[in-house]
């Protein structure tokens, strides 16, 4: 079957919300012919999206049934992300800054590797990210929460069971404050105010929450993207002598036509496992183990966060389900390790109705029907219970890595294996930094009058980055400050991958920062508007 | 429906598992349901305070519900799992010879169908009929060992149930303006 080829100026592999970051800044400053390839399929239009949360709510179908190949199952994988949008049509819309002591960890504490960039350096990639997606937030104490520039929007308003939570935190000795997210408080950018439907995860109704398909409809509309689905990028071709990447070639899943992508700049923006996989499948000739592979670090450094959630009861009247999902968040605990051992975490309070719940049976084990099943039900929730976690920062381990497996997709390319490790210093610290985690959760609820109800961690981490981490050495790291690749002028890594830690904090909003400054650099090649 | 076609056609579908006999199947029990023998169930076990329009409110929303259940439709990946699950088997073809085992119950312990029984004693039925059942949290509404418990979770899950228990005019799930958030949520009755 004859090969069909798209050329283009950028060709960007992936559509989730680094893409549509690196997109739409180089489409709104640069004249260049951009195309985007994504895997997946197109995403359901947002009118679409009332019902599919209906049916979410009434029977837990997933809103998100075209987010995922058929044979591309990963054990490990966090989540399924292929489709146009990625990853983030189904995020939470959760956006805290990493916090200035997460990009110099060796200077401050001697763990890990510092960042070749500062806090500083990204701040206002920060804000712009900030501007694009539409976050809302409040400043915090500003030694705890520094920014250059207000939030574009007011933040979202503390619900009346928040501000009571938040009257609780203080008594405890913790600042607490909204988290900001990519929801709107107010119409922005045309898209409309929250309205507290309370399904942000995994799907919001009214497109008050940033998805990256806001950005590509935007584009596209504009005629200033070709975005191409259902097309697997296999491959990427280097020239041998200049190191130059020429070609990526493709897949079309709907004919089975092999495509050919020609570009002077390509962008892989495929998250933290699609990124590192593909520079892994294109091995070959003066790059046997991989493309962008000169230091070995290809797909390593994988990184994240682990937690501890906790539940505690409270002696005060909540309501549950103002609006669930949005939550109170302090970053004192990021600032300064606390005792003499290195524990960084942020900490955020949620209501909960934890043990609150209606039940079938009371203490003695008497079945409860009609009348009393609701009785039962008004003792219990008379008093409040409220949901805590922090996430802690793992520093990660060289071997914590993502390799090619035996498995193979239709199409016989070797599918990834994931092996998340914790570097041996966190492994160390890890049980004590829990039972540290706990036992605040325990001061908190005495300062409260309450009692902590339960305490466990996930056993995955969370927030997943890394596999091309960013460094200035080139034996260090796969890429440079700006995402470009150390062995290919015109290869350049987006977003997550690049990540060197994962903070103690979702990362999303940092990926974004990144993957404007990665734009701002391609864009350097091209003519300003 | 005759009692003993329906028992044939609901033990046929239960010896075929495929699919689509399966939603044939499901359309067929949903229909078999007795609304009149759900509706005395739902006023035995639901909270009085409902009144008749909101009993029949719950009864109706749950009856929609069942007819919209969806076999094999893909569920929502948990957060942390890439792991792909599909809704079970309709609890359909299960619940409703469970409603008609109630009646049947009733028949045989008090002379008289469960429908004109007193509420207690409807109640006790339904505790003869989950006695097997072991009582904690309420279950998931599709996976409910017993239509009692589906009925029960699906009310009990519901943005009314919410406000009765709480009093207040919370309004979980749905649009509401962020700018009230702030406030204490009205009661659900106003003074005066």
């Amino acid at each position: 079957m004859p090969r069909f080829v798209v050329e283009s100026d950028v060709c960007i592999i992936g559509s989730g919300i680094s893409a549509a970051m690196v997109a739409e800044r180089l489409a709104g400053e640069r004249n260049a012919a951009i195309v985007v390839v994504e895997a997946g399929e197109e995403t359901d239009r947002p009118a679409a999206r009332p019902a599919l949360r209906r049916r979410y709510l009434e029977y837990g179908e997933s809103p998100w049934t075209r987010d995922h190949l058929e044979g591309y199952e990963v054990p490990g994988i966090q989540s399924r992300s292929m489709q146009v949008g990625g990853l983030a049509m189904h995020w939470g819309g959760v956006t805290p800054r990493f916090s200035p002591e997460d990009f110099k960890v060796r200077s401050l504490y001697g763990v890990g590797t510092d960042w070749p960039i500062s806090y500083d350096d990204l701040d206002p990639w920060y804000q712009e990210a900030e501007e694009r997606i539409g976050v809302a937030g409040a400043q915090g104490p500003p030694d705890l929460d520094p920014r250059g520039r207000p939030f574009p929007q007011a933040a979202l308003p503390l619900t009346y069971n928040l501000k009571l939570l938040q009257e609780w935190a203080a008594k405890a000795g913790i600042p607490m404050w909204s988290q900001p997210s990519a929801k709107n408080s107010a119409p922005y950018r045309g898209r409309p105010a929250c309205c507290r439907n309370d399904t942000c995860f995994p799907v919001c109704p009214i497109g008050a929450k940033y998805s990256p398909d806001f950005t590509w409809d935007a584009l596209r509309k504009a005629g200033r993207v070709r975005l191409i689905p259902r097309t697997v990028v296999r491959r990427l071709h280097a020239d041998g002598p200049s190191g130059r990447i020429t070609r990526a070639t493709a897949l079309d899943r709907a004919s089975g036509q092999e495509v050919e992508f020609r570009a002077k700049t390509f962008v892989v923006a495929g998250g933290y496992v699609w990124s590192s996989h593909l520079l892994l499948c294109s091995a070959g000739g003066r790059y046997p183990t991989g493309l962008a592979n000169g230091s070995g670090l290809v797909g390593r450094y994988l990184t994240g966060h682990r937690n501890v959630n906790g539940y505690v009861s409270l002696p005060l009247q909540l309501f549950p389900g103002m609006n669930e999902q949005h939550s109170l968040v302090t970053k004192k605990f990021m600032r300064v390790p606390r005792g003499d051992r290195y524990l960084r975490h942020d900490l955020r309070i949620w209501e909960s109705s934890v043990g609150r719940e209606p039940r079938l049976a009371d203490q003695t084990g008497r079945l409860l029907l009609g009348d009393d099943l609701l009785a039962d039900w008004r003792r219990r929730a008379a008093t409040g219970a409220a949901r805590v976690r922090a996430y802690y920062d793992v520093i990660p381990d060289r071997d914590s890595a993502l390799t090619l497996g035996p498995r193979k997709t239709a199409w016989g390319d070797p599918l990834p294996q994931l092996d998340f490790r914790d570097a041996p210093e966190s492994a160390s610290l890890r049980e004590g930094s829990e039972a540290a985690i706990r036992a605040l959760f325990r001061e908190m609820a005495r300062a409260g009058g309450g009692e902590l109800l339960s305490a466990r961690s996930d056993p995955f981490q969370d927030h997943p980055a890394g596999g091309c981490r960013m460094g200035s050495d080139p034996s260090t790291s796969v890429t440079d400050a700006w995402g470009r690749t150390h062995d290919h002028e015109n290869l350049f890594v987006a977003g997550a991958p690049t990540s060197v830690t994962g903070g103690c904090a979702n990362g999303t909003l940092t990926f974004c920062a990144l993957s404007l400054r990665t734009a701002a650099e391609i864009g350097k090649e091209f003519p300003k508007r | 429906m005759k009692p003993t076609r329906r028992r044939f056609l609901l033990g046929a579908a239960a010896l075929l598992p495929l699919p689509f006999v399966a939603r044939r199947f499901h359309g067929l029990a949903v229909r078999a349901l007795d609304p009149a023998l759900l509706r005395a169930m739902a006023a035995a076990i639901l909270p009085g305070e409902l009144g008749t329009d909101g009993l029949e409110r719950a009864t109706t929303e749950f009856e929609r519900w069942l007819t919209g259940y969806r076999e094999g439709a893909e569920v929502l990946h948990g957060y942390g799992s890439g792991e792909i699950h599909y809704a079970g088997p309709s609890p359909a073809l299960k619940w409703s010879s469970q409603l008609a085992e109630l009646d049947a119950a009733a028949r045989k312990i008090h002379g008289a169908p469960f429908a004109n029984r007193s509420r207690p004693e409807r109640q006790e039925l339904v505790r003869a009929a989950l006695g097997g059942v072991s009582a904690g949290g309420l279950p998931q509404v599709d996976r409910a060992p017993h239509i009692a418990l589906g009925l029960l979770a699906h009310f009990y899950s519901s943005t009314v149930a919410q406000d009765l228990c709480y009093d207040a005019r919370i309004g979980n799930g749905t649009c509401r303006p962020l700018a009230d958030s702030p406030k204490r949520p009205l009661p659900l009755k106003q003074p005066g």
